[in-house]
């Protein structure tokens, strides 16, 4: 093991490379999402009304959310970040088989919200919100879309993590920091969405009629 | 780990047994010549391929710009199209900043961070080659557009019915270099295949893929740099006795990763609008294209300063050296290139003071924009007090570092004046704009780059280049720079417009064009001359010794050309300035053997970082294409996207691999010479 001591020398600062530029990944990923959550919302203020659907009529957000059914998904994905902590503490203490349980429960919750995201894309598309004939149409299926992406790769991460541990390669420090660093992934993508579930979804229905104004009376919902 | 026990030390990696990687592929640490430089890991060598890269883009730039002031030497010329002139002048703007600037400072950043920091190489040696192929990736699309327009104005394309069917025939970008919406995006309807009109041909569709490309390398560089530069810190070398040069690496990094996501943003949102038909710059569907302006320049004003202060860096490392005095004020100097990296993010709204953001915002931004003056007019009070009183040697590096102060200086004259909102309103998109901007990043920048060239040269190669040569080619590069880019002032005052493909007879701008066309060719020859004497020495050159400029920094103490391992022992520092002080002062430099009998542990070539970064050649042309109407051409994109994937895949499985190098035997550092390293003095 000479060389793999002398490739995990002592960093100045004490943490690990992979650990650091996971961090400033997430940094550079901020301003990112930061960028397309802006979109959104300058162009939710600047056209309160939604948008037209296919006949022509004007159709308000409200009226298109089900926000049951996303809370629900919100819900899962958080739960999906708890059984992540616990497969990083598993890997810490060396329980590979602890590890894959809690791994593949945070992959079947992932899939399951975003098996949510594509019924809601699907739903949104039948309803009359396309790409094409809003702005608001494009701003969200962009934005909502590459946190999907996200979460996607953050899946196929884990998964080839998964397949991985049965090679017998993953283990030790180095295999606890490889699902500590995609931990960090993961809780990051987590914490993007709840951004997102409040910007996108929950301001729709502050106040009597939005906080955007011109909106539908919620309560009429 | 299998990669634990599979070789014993060797002298030279020749003698390696040829190794499986975990994966079963044989590891291509065994090679020379071709494949060893394009499987490198070497931050070295891939230091010196940006750096070759980074020259050749800078003569396709030079070409272009040549090109452009031969079309305007005199009034109603016709030497290219107005279609080409647009195409011209876009690439060349684009080729400068992106293929040239970036590049070339990426190069001195790979080369020198870890040698000024003492490390042994940066911190992920295999994501370093992947942004080196990356960027080649990216350059190659953007300039590959040159060839589609090459072969359509040939009529090789004419027979081809998506070529018919095309509306707009650019093949080359030609929206200017920040591409502003609602020219770069669409309009009107989409129809049932997603496509609504365009203003622009495919060239735009070029420039955003390649701008993305170019974005991703830059980000997996500054990742690894910040990485390098904080966590792999030779012992004693505190944040505060970093070389001003590795500082300036640090804060351009971290502008990097913070600024380039904006653009990234930008660029995905008009590629949704002109390829698949959404609305976020379509002012038809009620998009608003003066948010591309400033998602644009929130990246791009940081860009301003990426560009600079690594060539503020360079000079803080050169003024010192041959003033024989340490920098001025190195603290101030390091917390003004930080807070100009802070501040660079609150003024982009200056580009756009015309487009009505009101008193509020214009006043505020205008304000800001000037209180960036203070800590850039802190740095050269600085330099000035860095070199008075000193024993100042005349060396090439030196005069064109002293040229970089001056003309920057009058660069930032002229950028206070535009910070004043209503002056601004008048030099809008005029040629002042132009004189001003290229007096901060030719007169600026590019001396800065090329006194670093001049000065890390013997360094790089262990050869001297030719001083005589060196002082007439700075001579007629701050001649002519100033020949072309004064008068421009003057014609920019008096109404001559920026991105207009000639002018007429009879507005008083011919005498000056004139001059500046004149001047611009002698620029051409001067930078041409420099390069060429660059680039004779790389392997012609005299041999110099080790530290041929008393240099103060922690690479001087190394033989040149640089060992592959760096440092045979790590080096254990005690001041600032940690090579000067162990020459000349008190605190030397120790040196801990921490290989031991095995010697140093290097790390493994591989070829996969130039295999995942192949995808984005496919990427990079398969959506062009697709933008074309090529048939099948969205399949160019799928593979490409497969391969990156693929390419990643490998790359984790084959592991870091690694192999223990012997080191020459190093005796305890004997009086007044370090170790391994026997200094010319």
């Amino acid at each position: 093991m000479s060389q793999d001591a002398a490739h995990h020398a002592p960093t100045s600062t004490g943490i690990d490379h992979k650990k650091l530029i996971m961090w400033l990944f997430l940094a550079s990923d901020c301003m990112f999402f930061g960028t397309l959550i802006s979109t959104h919302l300058l162009y939710r203020k600047l056209y309160p009304t939604g948008f037209t659907d296919a006949e022509g009529h004007q159709q308000f957000i409200q009226k298109l959310f089900n926000i049951e059914l996303t809370s629900f998904s919100t819900f899962i994905l958080l739960m999906s970040s708890f059984l992540m902590a616990l497969a990083v503490s598993a890997m810490h203490k060396g329980q590979l088989k602890s590890f894959r349980r809690n791994v593949v429960g945070v992959i079947f919750f992932g899939l399951i919200f975003l098996g949510c995201q594509v019924y809601e894309f699907t739903h949104f598309y039948h309803q009359g919100l396309t790409i094409q004939n809003s702005v608001l149409g494009s701003t969200f299926y962009v934005l909502t879309g590459t946190h999907g992406t996200h979460v996607a790769i953050g899946i196929l991460w884990l998964v080839l993590l998964y397949f991985y541990s049965f090679t017998g390669k993953l283990g030790g420090h180095v295999g606890a920091l490889d699902v500590e660093v995609a931990g960090l992934y993961w809780h990051f993508v987590d914490i993007v969405w709840i951004i997102i579930f409040t910007a996108v979804y929950l301001v729709e229905y502050l106040g009597p009629s939005g906080i955007w104004g011109n909106g539908l009376p919620v309560l009429a919902k | 780990m299998s990669h634990d026990s599979h070789h014993a030390p060797v002298a030279d990696k020749m003698e390696l047994a040829p190794e499986r990687s975990d994966l079963g592929l044989f590891r291509p640490d065994r090679t020379r010549g071709f494949c060893d430089w394009l499987t490198t890991v070497d931050h070295k060598k891939i230091g010196i391929m940006y750096g070759a890269f980074a020259m050749l883009f800078f003569l396709v730039g030079g070409v272009e710009a040549l090109a452009i002031r031969t079309q305007l030497a005199r009034p109603d010329n016709d030497f290219v199209t107005a279609r080409m002139y647009n195409q011209l002048f876009t690439m060349h703007g684009t080729t400068m900043i992106f293929l040239g600037v970036m590049p070339l400072s990426a190069a001195f950043f790979n080369f020198l961070v870890p040698l000024q920091i003492g490390a042994r190489d940066v911190a992920f040696p295999r994501l370093n080659a992947f942004s080196l192929w990356t960027f080649v990736a990216g350059a190659m699309v953007l300039n590959g557009s040159w060839l589609f327009e090459f072969a359509h104005l040939a009529g090789w394309f004419d027979n081809f019915a998506w070529h018919k069917a095309l509306v707009y025939t650019d093949f080359v970008p030609a929206n200017g270099w920040f591409s502003y919406a609602p020219l770069s995006g669409t309009f009107g309807q989409a129809n049932a295949a997603l496509q609504a009109p365009r203003f622009t041909g495919v060239g735009t569709d070029f420039w955003i893929i390649g701008i993305q490309i170019l974005g991703i390398a830059s980000l997996a560089a500054s990742f690894n740099f910040i990485c390098t530069i904080v966590n792999m810190r030779a012992k004693g070398m505190t944040m505060m006795r970093l070389p001003v040069f590795t500082w300036m690496a640090l804060v351009t990094s971290v502008l990097i990763i913070l600024a380039f996501p904006a653009i990234t943003v930008a660029l995905i949102e008009l590629m949704f609008d002109r390829q698949f038909g959404a609305n976020f710059f379509n002012p038809s569907a009620g998009g608003q294209p003066v948010l591309w302006q400033h998602l644009f320049w929130i990246f791009g004003h940081p860009e301003v300063y990426i560009l600079v202060l690594p060539a503020m860096g360079i000079v803080s490392e050169i003024l010192p050296t041959f003033s024989g005095k340490a920098l001025f004020g190195y603290p101030i100097v390091v917390f003004s290139g930080a807070v100009i990296g802070f501040l660079g993010f609150a003024v982009w709204s200056h580009h756009m003071f015309t487009t009505g953001l009101g008193p509020i915002p214009t006043a505020a931004f205008a304000l800001l924009t000037m209180a960036i003056a203070v800590p850039t007019g802190v740095k050269i009070f600085n330099w000035l007090g860095t070199i008075w009183g000193g024993r100042i040697r005349f060396t090439p590096p030196m005069v064109l570092a002293l040229g970089f102060i001056w003309m920057f200086m009058c660069g930032g004259f002229s950028g206070v004046m535009h910070s004043a909102a209503p002056a601004d309103s008048q030099q809008q998109d005029s040629y002042f704009v132009i004189a001003h901007f290229h007096y901060v990043l030719l007169g600026g920048v590019l001396l800065g780059l090329m006194a670093g060239l001049y000065f890390w040269f013997p360094k790089i190669f262990g050869r001297m280049p030719n001083a005589t040569l060196a002082y007439v080619a700075s001579g007629l590069v701050i001649l002519g720079f100033n020949l072309a880019f004064g008068p421009m002032h003057y014609l920019g005052l008096a109404g001559q417009p920026r991105r207009t493909h000639t002018y007429h007879a009879g507005n008083g701008w011919e005498d000056w064009n004139f001059v500046a066309t004149i001047g611009a060719f002698i620029l051409g020859i001067g930078v041409f001359m420099a390069f060429a004497n660059l680039v004779y020495t790389a392997f012609k050159g005299p041999k110099c010794s080790s530290d041929p400029w008393d240099g103060r920094t922690l690479e001087w103490s190394l033989p040149s050309p640089v060992p592959e391992y760096n440092f045979a022992q790590s080096p254990v520092v005690g001041a600032r300035d940690a090579f000067t002080e162990h020459k000349h002062g008190t605190k030397r430099i120790a040196y801990e053997a921490d290989g031991g009998e095995d010697g140093v542990h290097m790390p493994s070539q591989s070829w996969m970082p130039m295999l995942a970064a192949s995808g984005f050649l496919f990427v990079g042309f398969g959506m062009p294409m697709m933008a074309m109407g090529i048939p099948h051409a969205g399949w160019i994109v799928v593979s490409g996207v497969a391969v990156l994937f693929a390419g990643i895949w490998l790359w984790a499985l084959e592991g870091p691999g690694g192999y223990m190098l012997k080191t020459p035997a190093v005796s305890p550092t004997p009086a007044g010479a370090p170790a391994a390293a026997p200094s010319a003095h």
